[in-house]
């Protein structure tokens, strides 16, 4: 198991598929570990890509400081990270709290980037979403992770995927109970309090963006969605049918296609941003729909966008 | 070696040499923090913050009362040199940069508290297949989630606006104290055949 060195700390990485192709770097969200991934690393192996994955300092094997993280933390080990994959083409991934750190590391590090893909992702903390952040943290303090996990788990993913699983969820919750700490994950919660918008820095992301968010996500829902949209130049906004927050644990097949096609359309110099807002297929290797003409992609009832 | 207990015996509880070291180990520690916090807890209150002294002080009693009737102990020659090891760490010691003793006095059991309630994992010790009606797995269980609880005191403490001035050498005191607790239950594990090293 590779380490990278950040200061004191030790930062627990994988690298996987082959040297010389261009290399796909995946961020966690907050509860996650790296091991997360593995479907991606398959999927993506298998369409000639190089996959980097880790935990983030405070999570998993990684070392965990005992009282502060600071977010620009995450930004070094992240550079530190992508200057192991050498001069070729680096593409960004990250989801939810990841997708954050994928954001500020393309805000200051963009020219290294060939492409990057936030999904479930926010640029600045809606009152919801402070007001949410918040009682998870309390969560988190009063009933310990299995209680966090408990408030994440039905509001992040569907019913489909929770039914037959209703009898199994201490099982799916145990390797992610066992490698966060609650002291940890505060941390890491708590490295939000002197958070500040980064919508002012958007419009500096030059590279191509593909914005993905989930049809049902409740927790990071579209209008947080929409401010990177509008302010990042090259990117689109995706929408992924019947999907919730955490659709790259439920939807991983389709998620980890739209990854690579991504992937291949920049490096093929077919991409167009054009700050459209497209649905994708229901299932990996489908075709992308243009959002309705006319209708407002923001409301969840079929209404027509305002004249502007 | 494995990172949980066992082989569980048939009933699924842990072996009792298991359970002997782990909670040997943990009345050390929780102990410590009892005595410690009740020599700091004052007669009379005159602060708000001193009723948390006052909590920390009957938690940490009661999850030593708890594993002394919990544990199924049998006779382990080793734990005299490795209690007195233990012990032996507990006890303060100097805080670089921070010259006032009443403060560092304060650091020291606010950090110790802190690597024993974070770093100090026992239910995650525990494999699926163990007994939930046993009470030394109920009271490991208990004693992670009462110390996930009693942890806020020392997460407010150490990050509050008071230490603020201080925040290196609080940081550098606590780092040392989760690795060295860290590293005396690692050898407190290992030595019942549990490997908890990366």
């Amino acid at each position: 198991m590779p380490f990278l060195s950040h200061g004191s700390y030790r930062i627990r990485y994988e690298l996987d598929g082959p040297a010389n192709a261009p290399a796909y770097v995946l961020v966690n969200g907050l509860t996650q570990y790296s091991e997360l991934w593995g479907a991606y690393r398959d999927t993506l192996i298998a369409r000639r890509f190089r996959v980097a994955t880790f935990d983030l300092l405070g999570q998993g094997v990684s070392d965990k400081p005992a009282l502060f993280i600071d977010q620009d933390d995450h930004i070094a080990v992240l550079h530190r990270l992508i200057g192991e994959l050498g001069d070729g083409p680096v593409f960004l991934s990250g989801i939810s709290f990841g997708g954050l750190i994928a954001l500020r590391y393309a805000i200051e590090h963009g020219a290294r980037l060939s492409g990057l893909v936030p999904m479930s992702c926010f640029a600045e903390l809606s009152p919801q979403l402070l007001l949410i952040g918040n009682a998870l943290r309390t969560g988190l303090i009063l009933g310990g992770t299995g209680y966090l996990q408990d408030l994440l788990l039905p509001m992040n993913l569907s019913d489909q995927w929770l039914k037959p699983l209703l009898d199994k969820l201490d099982n799916v919750k145990r390797q992610g109970w066992l490698v966060n700490d609650v002291y940890a994950l505060q941390n890491l919660m708590e490295s939000f309090l002197d958070f500040k918008p980064l919508t002012p820095q958007l419009s500096s992301i030059s590279v191509p963006t593909m914005i993905l968010n989930g049809e049902f996500d409740f927790l990071t829902p579209r209008a947080l969605h929409e401010t990177l949209r509008v302010e990042i130049p090259d990117s689109a906004l995706v929408i992924i049918p019947r999907a919730y927050h955490a659709f790259t644990l439920e939807k991983a097949a389709l998620t980890a296609d739209l990854l690579a096609r991504f992937a291949e359309d920049v490096l093929a110099g077919r991409w167009q941003g054009n700050k459209q807002v497209l649905i994708a297929p229901e299932d990996a290797g489908g075709d992308f729909s243009p959002f309705p003409a006319g209708y407002d992609h923001l409301r969840a009832i079929p209404v027509h966008r305002p004249a502007t | 070696m494995s990172a949980f207990f066992g082989p569980l015996q048939a009933d699924g509880r842990v072996p009792p040499r298991q359970q002997t070291r782990v909670a040997a180990f943990l009345v050390s520690a929780h102990g410590a923090l009892a005595r410690q916090f009740a020599v700091a807890l004052p007669a009379r209150f005159d602060a708000a913050w001193q009723t948390e002294l006052n909590a920390q002080f009957y938690r940490e009693s009661e999850i030593v009362s708890l594993l002394m009737r919990a544990t199924a102990w049998v006779p382990d020659l080793a734990l005299g040199p490795m209690a007195a090891s233990w012990e032996m760490a507990w006890l303060p010691a100097p805080i670089e940069g921070i010259a006032d003793h009443t403060r560092a006095q304060t650091i020291h059991l606010a950090t110790l508290a802190h690597a024993v309630h974070a770093g100090i994992r026992p239910a995650a010790l525990l494999p699926t297949e163990a007994n939930a009606n046993d009470p030394f797995v109920m009271a490991l269980r208990r004693i992670e989630f009462e110390s996930g609880r009693l942890l806020q005191a020392q997460i407010l403490f150490l990050k509050g606006p008071d230490l603020l001035p201080f925040r290196d050498a609080v940081s550098a005191t606590l780092e040392r104290r989760h690795a060295e607790v860290r590293r005396l239950w690692h050898e407190t594990l290992a030595g019942v055949g549990v490997d908890l090293r990366e």
